[in-house]
């Protein structure tokens, strides 16, 4: 193969599939490399770990189609050294030259033939949907704290993608919270499929300034997610997710309104001295005085209480972990949020204010 | 049907490389052959591209091989089957050979290591342990650990130079302990084994490295001075240590080095294994060498005559494994020529072999010169009158190791260095004595011979 790209396009495309090709657990050594495909006026970069695949089309003038395959990550570090102007790639045999101006270097590689064959999408049978690049991102960012890293039970370690009433849905849990949030609406097709995180962690970071849209297509067995030039695909986790809908409390018996950055400081300052406890603070609500506090105790550094002025409707106090009472708050929009307590054995809700969109459960700590 | 599946995979495994077999089809699993479809499954939809694509044929070759029937074959996905850990590969072929084999003259033939899983070689027992006063303090204190394990001299730490039997002895102790308590847990491994494991479980991010190393209940560490310069191995090591410690495990180490004398070795690690009593190895005596010379050519049933096992011990000085080579060498070269060993022994072939063997080509001054080098002196100051201590006690040293080394008697060491034979007769004496004490002179000699011999 002979091709002409442009450096910054290639530096750029190299750097994502890098990524990709670099997390491989495999020992297979074919899997660290990236497939180089020119074809008329593309080059497109593939890379795999098995478990996700990422494919970037990159325009570019092809004097001779040709494929190789050859170590993502020196060529990417090669490349983005290079200075901004027209690189060209060429190959034969296993052994692929780069050269642009006066830098030249040629990098040993494996043939294509040993490449895996990546797996293919019947379009016509795929649930498909559009989705605007920021929700999306928001969205996935605040759905995906919850999500578990216990690989003994894999249907927590991804995002359930799940339809309900016609709008799909996304949710995680790992059993001590969940986060669900309203994603696409009107969507036809029935979905009931859990993404691994670390698809969706690459797929925020794949995603370039100029994109506005995301197109996901979904089978029984993968997702892919096409965002301009690039197109991510992924396993899906086969498992069943909970039921976890069941687990989201009807109505809660105090509904507080609160400013979102003042009870961060005061979660974090309460932190502290729930180090010796796990973290454990005690939020608490006082009707007659009008005032939402966070304290907590450590036998042996002492004690915090620090309270804001809250229109309450009754008295409640509850015992959560602090770390997961950051994570919820972190991932909701700035501005009021809603502190939903329900009892001292209840969860408790966070959500925003303004919509119902999104929704993060946290379950209480005995105290 | 699990055999026949057995033979798909090894089928598959012969046709593919090692590689795309770990990557492929590590979880390659049978799930029913019902109605002439044969159904099988992988973990994901990626996997089962390529079993579908690329090795379709291959799979199907196999399971004709197997003698599958089936008309229909298919792949599903099944991801509940979760990822475990497997066990770490054997590092040591599997061989086994009966323990009575005695080859007829085994001294030609390779032989084979028969390695349990727990690395322990059986050949290695405290009966066929040869003891002297070089390492009756070690045996002893084996002894103690095999009683007890745990309980006394714990970490064990075993010192000495190459080929003087550490291994021997510490895996003479985990076949001790464990012929008396069968079901304790007994792992022995050299650091370059704790190493390539760590590394491996490292890169391929697997689990249960820690955990194999933390439920043993004798751990036997060997070859430990090449953990110089691996501070990951040290560091999880170091855990291991502690965590077997606490909870009274034994830990029994070989090391060419003292701890301290390791380069690059975390301070806090070797305080830890200067916590039990370290305790060296020294080249045997004559006597000894004599013995352990006899117990080896019992071992592999070899006849051999007094004088020959004289000869040997007399000319061997190094350690115990050029004691062995050279016994091994006269045997071959016996059957080879068909000749009784002891008529070999004026053969040129065996004195100027390869072995370093004594009163070669030292002279005295040479010795005197290396000993003074050894020391920084010139070799001047070191035949002075200088009565300065350290320059007295190197004139001491060269002195024993004259009588020792050179054979020389009193009268003629007084005549090389100017002095009077009761002079050097108390000189070495001194010697003598403290060597029984000094740990630190003991290790100097030894290294004092090493330089004489090997030059």
């Amino acid at each position: 193969m002979e091709i002409e790209v442009l450096q910054d396009r290639l530096a750029k495309a190299l750097n994502a599939v890098s990524r990709v090709a670099a997390s491989t657990k495999a020992g297979l050594p074919i899997l660290s490399n990236v497939l180089l495909r020119a074809e008329d006026n593309q080059l497109t970069l593939t890379a795999t770990n098995m478990e996700i695949a990422t494919v970037q089309y990159v325009n570019a003038k092809a004097k001779k189609n040709g494929t190789i395959t050859v170590p993502a990550k020196l060529l990417a570090e090669f490349v983005s050294n290079l200075p901004k102007e027209n690189v060209l790639l060429s190959a034969k045999d296993e052994k692929l030259v780069i050269s642009a101006g006066k830098y030249k270097s040629t990098i040993n590689g494996i043939l294509a033939d040993d490449f895996p064959e990546l797996p293919k999408i019947n379009e016509e049978e795929a649930a498909t949907f559009k989705i605007n690049v920021d929700i999306f991102k928001e969205a996935v960012n605040e759905v995906i704290i919850a999500a578990s890293n216990d690989t003994t039970r894999p249907a927590l370690t991804g995002v359930f993608f799940n339809t309900f009433n016609n709008s799909l849905f996304i949710a995680a849990t790992d059993g001590y919270r969940l986060a669900d949030r309203k994603f696409v609406e009107k969507v036809q097709s029935e979905i009931k499929v859990i993404v691994p995180t670390n698809a969706l962690q690459e797929v925020i970071r794949s995603i370039s300034d100029n994109v506005e849209e995301i197109e996901v297509l979904i089978t029984d067995s993968q997702i892919r997610f096409r965002m301009g030039e690039i197109e991510i695909t992924s396993k899906l986790i086969d498992a069943s997710f909970p039921d976890y809908r069941q687990l989201i409390p009807k109505d809660c018996t105090n509904i507080i309104e609160l400013d979102k950055a003042e009870l961060i400081r005061m979660t974090k300052v309460a932190a502290l001295f729930a180090r010796d406890s796990g973290g454990s603070v005690v939020c608490e609500a006082k009707k007659d005085e009008g005032i939402f506090s966070i304290s907590a105790v450590a036998s042996e550094l002492g004690e915090n209480t620090s309270a804001m002025g809250a229109n309450i409707s009754e008295d409640g106090k509850v015992v959560l972990n602090s770390r997961y009472l950051l994570d919820a708050l972190n991932a909701t929009v700035e501005g009021k949020i809603i502190f939903g307590l329900s009892g001292k054995l209840a969860p408790v809700i966070i959500k925003n204010a303004k919509n119902n969109d999104y929704m993060h459960i946290i379950m209480p700590l005995k105290s | 049907m699990p055999n026949e599946w057995q033979t798909v995979l090894d089928e598959i495994k012969n046709n593919v490389s090692e590689m795309a077999y770990e990557a492929y089809f590590a979880r390659f699993k049978f799930v029913s052959n019902e109605g002439g479809i044969l159904t099988s499954s992988v973990p994901n939809v990626f996997i089962k591209t390529q079993i579908d694509g690329k090795y379709h044929n291959t799979v199907l070759d196999a399971l004709k091989v197997a003698k599958y029937d089936f008309r229909d074959f298919k792949v599903i996905i099944d991801g509940n089957d979760k990822p475990t850990v497997k066990p770490p590969k054997e590092i040591l072929p599997n061989e086994r050979i009966a323990p009575t084999f005695t080859p007829p003259r085994a001294i030609s033939t390779p032989k084979r290591l028969q390695i349990d899983s727990n690395g322990l070689n059986p050949k290695f027992r405290l009966s066929n342990y040869v003891v002297g006063s070089n390492n009756d303090l070690a045996v002893s204190a084996a002894h103690a650990v095999i009683e007890n394990p745990g309980m006394r001299y714990n970490p064990y730490f075993l010192y000495g130079g190459p080929g003087l039997g550490k291994t021997h002895l510490i895996q003479a102790i985990g076949n001790e302990i464990l012929e008396r308590n069968p079901n304790m847990n007994v792992l022995y491994v050299t650091i370059e084994q704790f190493y390539h494991e760590f590394v491996e479980a490292m890169r391929k991010k697997l689990d249960g490295f820690a955990e194999k190393y933390r439920k043993v209940d004798v751990l036997i560490i060997d070859d430990f001075q090449f953990i110089a310069g691996k501070e990951k191995s040290q560091d999880e090591f170091f855990h291991t240590f502690n965590e077997l410690q606490q909870h009274d495990k034994q830990i029994i180490v070989g090391s060419d080095r003292l701890p301290a004398q390791i380069a690059t070795i975390d301070e806090r690690l070797a305080s830890r294994l200067m916590m039990g009593v370290p305790i060296d190895i020294q080249m045997p005596d004559f006597e000894t060498r004599c013995a352990i010379l006899k117990s080896k050519a019992e071992l592999i049933s070899a006849e051999i005559d007094d004088k020959t096992v004289e000869f040997i011990a007399e000319n061997v000085r190094s350690n115990i494994r050029d004691l062995e080579g050279k016994l091994n060498q006269i045997l071959a070269l016996s059957e080879l020529r068909g000749v009784p060993t002891y008529e070999l022994i004026d053969d040129s072939y065996i004195t100027q072999s390869s072995t370093p063997t004594r009163r070669k080509t030292i002279s005295v001054k040479q010795l005197i010169d290396k000993v003074a080098k050894y020391y920084n002196l010139s070799p001047k100051e070191l035949l002075g009158t200088s009565r300065v201590k350290n320059i007295k006690t190197a004139r001491q040293i060269s002195m024993y190791l004259m009588k020792e080394e050179l054979g020389l008697s009193t009268v003629e060491i007084g005549r090389e260095l100017s002095k009077d034979h009761t002079t050097i007769m108390h000189g070495i004496k001194v010697v003598k004595n403290n060597l029984k004490t000094d740990f630190n002179l003991r290790e100097q000699i030894t290294d004092l011979r090493q330089k004489i011999y090997t030059s």
